[in-house]
């Protein structure tokens, strides 16, 4: 076969060349670990999710680091370190960014400068990780985002980042989907109201949701941004009560979420079905709060604890025994993050971050080697994971239930809610 | 004078010994943190005006270039005059009415204008609402002020915090400083001396919120991103009156000193025991204050003034 030379092919081969020499003393030998810079909101107003991020980080870690067989068709589950590396080990440095955005980009020059880290994982705030990422843009490192879902993250052209998580976007096109499913099976969806909360994450997601539905020629019937902090949503309730959607969809965090559960019992008003985003609705705190008045409200989810046994199931565990909780949504998303960052590690075979980068780029996860419901793990160019996906849940009782693709339910899905009739 | 030169040489010289991205990084943030500090210094220190609503003149500040940027491509820097005139704008229409207010009354109003401010930008689509503004992620060329390193960031602040603190100084010694003062140490005996005292507390206002919106501009300008909690977050004009009252307000170098206290302290607390996620950051950070608070309120700069005659005098022995 004879290859067409041009500039361009001259160049990356000498570019090769000059980089081989360059690493050459640099490269790890055997068992060096390999350095992963960890950025969370450790405190501040998201502490708690980023705490959890960091302990199920940790358990991907440990996945990779220790020999757990019994974990089937997760990479690098099955021998302890990274065979690709001669058996090395992850070792994360966490930083603290508290939420706050220059401190995120300090640390990132800290991460890459004093602590030589290899790559970069986080920032759970979209704010956080708009500032982090050019730092190591800049520095030619890979930073491999695991949960933050604004849109315009992947739209500035970068090299050096890679984003698991599914977006506003994706979460709107599987809301789509599900209603044409619905639609089919003889459950009208013609008309549904888009709430949010009014901050970042209500509004993005708000707005791509609205953008979606209008795009699959459903009616838009409300639109309501509220404060989340607020103490009376009376008013909020009373507007979908008078136009009446099929669907109202709720992007709320936990107090208004269970909030608008209550005063919807209060005024009467329930709609076909209540579907929530993640976030507030996914909060421990709110299954217990409206288990007796929402009975039936969905859910987003893309992770599923699973049958008892299965590989989710184990992994659950693991993460139960350390912090006595099971595992979320949010942080599942990051564990997956670094499990995939380590799959990249071990066909890198090599610390050098232009490796690491073609690894990512290479990246090519099948479901069944997934802990979350993601239909594959593949970067396009602006480095976003176009197979990334949600399951739908219900709430049955005092569980949610997966009941949404049907490939991957768990339990029929009931339709219309029940809410309080229960 | 031989203190003065001394700084300047320090100032000049850090760049070089400490040439790491991550050292100059935080001269970075400690050379921003004095400049802001040091703008508020003109009407919280001289004057005495505790404004806690300063963050509205940094957002501003911190919006308009990139503003400017996101809606109509032009460099950011086109946007820093525009903040400056807003910001004076601002200034006028916030002053005149809370200036009529005293003591802890002013301080409130100006946080309630603050925090409204807040509000009204974190839905206004305009300015990007609860999401926030981008920066050029790349620079399009030098007029961007996009830069790979830390290095230009690092002269430029310092230029900036020199052109601050000349004015404060030139303020100090003309009729007007003495003014501030005298109103400082008592509004209504200012008054009947004959000090203009409105047009006064307005003047410094707005020369203090001409620089507080550079301070703004130069933020956003190396971050390249604003949303409005980094913007018009109460926390922003918490820690300018943090870091003059610890180095000490109303003096010239007071807040200089604060910001050289402070911002290595936040950052070496956050780098040894952030990443344990502990929260020990802010119980450090938060016991040093108290404790400078309880057992040196006049800051640093007046301990300085107690303290240094006994060490010459122990020299000269």
């Amino acid at each position: 076969m004879v290859k067409q030379v041009n500039r361009r092919t001259v160049l990356a081969g000498a570019g090769a060349a000059a980089t081989s020499l360059a690493t050459g003393a640099s490269s790890v030998r055997a068992a060096d670990p390999v350095k992963v810079g960890v950025l969370f909101p450790l405190t501040g107003n998201a502490a708690a999710a980023g705490q959890a991020s960091k302990a199920a980080v940790e358990i991907a870690a440990e996945i990779v680091n220790d020999a757990h067989p019994e974990l089937v068709g997760i990479p690098l589950a099955k021998d302890a370190g990274i065979p690709g590396l001669g058996g090395a080990k992850l070792e994360l440095v966490f930083i603290d960014h508290q939420g706050n955005p220059s401190v995120a980009q300090q640390q990132a020059l800290r991460l890459i400068n004093q602590d030589k880290v290899n790559v970069l994982l986080g920032a759970y705030q979209s704010s956080c990780t708009l500032t982090a990422t050019p730092v190591a843009e800049r520095n030619g490192i890979p930073f491999v985002v695991g949960d933050s879902a604004a849109g315009n993250i992947t739209q500035r052209g970068f090299k050096w980042l890679f984003r698991v998580t599914p977006i506003a976007s994706d979460f709107a096109a599987a809301y789509m989907t599900f209603f044409a499913d619905m639609n089919k099976a003889g459950h009208k969806v013609a008309s549904v109201a888009v709430v949010n909360e009014n901050t970042d994450y209500g509004t993005s997601v708000g707005d791509a949701v609205e953008a979606a539905a209008k795009k699959a020629g459903l009616t838009v019937s409300n639109r309501i941004p509220y404060s989340a902090s607020t103490t009376d949503v009376s008013a909020q309730v009373l507007q979908l009560k008078d136009k009446n959607p099929d669907v109202v969809i709720f992007i709320s965090y936990t107090a208004d979420a269970i909030l608008y559960m209550k005063t919807m019992k209060n005024l009467d008003y329930m709609p076909a079905m209540v579907l929530g985003d993640d976030s507030g609705f996914s909060d421990p705190s709110f299954i217990p709060a409206i288990q007796d008045i929402a009975q039936g409200v969905m859910n987003r989810s893309a992770w599923d604890i699973g049958k008892p046994g299965s590989t989710t199931s184990k992994i659950n565990d693991m993460y139960k025994g350390k912090t006595g909780r099971d595992l979320d949504d949010t942080s599942g998303r990051n564990m997956q993050a670094m499990l995939t960052l380590a799959d990249a590690l071990n066909r890198a075979g090599s610390v050098d971050p232009a490796k690491i980068q073609a690894a990512l780029i290479a990246t090519d996860l099948k479901p069944e080697q997934l802990m979350m419901g993601y239909r594959g793990v593949k970067f396009d160019e602006t480095g976003q994971n176009i197979l990334a996906s949600t399951y739908l849940i219900q709430l049955k009782g005092k569980d949610y239930k997966v009941v949404w693709p049907d490939a991957n339910a768990t339990e029929k899905l009931v339709w219309p809610m029940k809410g309080w009739k229960a | 004078m031989k203190g003065t030169i001394a700084l300047c040489l320090a100032f000049l010289a850090y760049p070089f010994v400490f040439s790491n991205a991550f050292y100059l990084d935080i001269g970075v943030a400690l050379l921003l943190a004095a400049i802001s500090a040091s703008a508020w210094n003109i009407v919280g220190g001289y004057a005495g005006q505790v404004s806690v609503g300063h963050c509205m003149f940094f957002g501003v500040g911190a919006y308009l270039p990139l503003l400017v940027y996101q809606h109509w491509q032009l460099p950011p820097i086109v946007g820093v005059p525009v903040g400056i005139a807003i910001s004076l704008v601002l200034a006028v229409l916030v002053g005149l009415p809370t200036f009529r207010l005293s003591g802890h009354y002013f301080s409130m109003a100006t946080i309630a204008v603050a925090e409204l401010i807040r509000l009204v930008v974190s839905t206004w689509d305009f300015a990007g609402a609860a999401i926030g503004l981008q920066g050029p992620a790349v620079g399009r060329g030098w007029y961007d002020l996009t830069f790979r390193g830390e290095l230009p960031y690092y002269f430029i602040f310092l230029g900036v915090l020199v052109i601050v603190l000349a004015v404060t100084w030139q303020v100090q010694r003309t009729r007007f400083g003495y003014y501030l003062r005298a109103i400082k140490a008592g509004e209504r005996a200012a008054r009947s001396l004959g000090v203009p005292v409105r047009r006064t507390k307005l003047y410094a206002l707005m020369l203090s919120a001409a620089f507080t919106s550079v301070a703004g501009s130069l933020y956003a300008i190396k971050t390249g991103f604003i949303d409005p909690d980094s913007g018009f977050g109460i926390l922003v004009s918490v820690q300018m009156v943090i870091i003059a009252a610890l180095g000490g307000a109303g003096t010239l170098y007071g807040p200089l000193v604060g910001a050289l206290i402070l911002i290595p302290l936040q950052t070496a607390t956050n780098t040894w025991f952030g990443g344990g996620g502990t929260g020990l950051t802010y119980i450090l950070y938060g016991g040093i204050i108290v404790i400078i608070a309880r057992f040196e309120p006049g800051g640093l700069h007046e301990m300085w003034q107690r303290i240094a005659p006994k060490l010459w005098k122990r020299h000269a022995a």
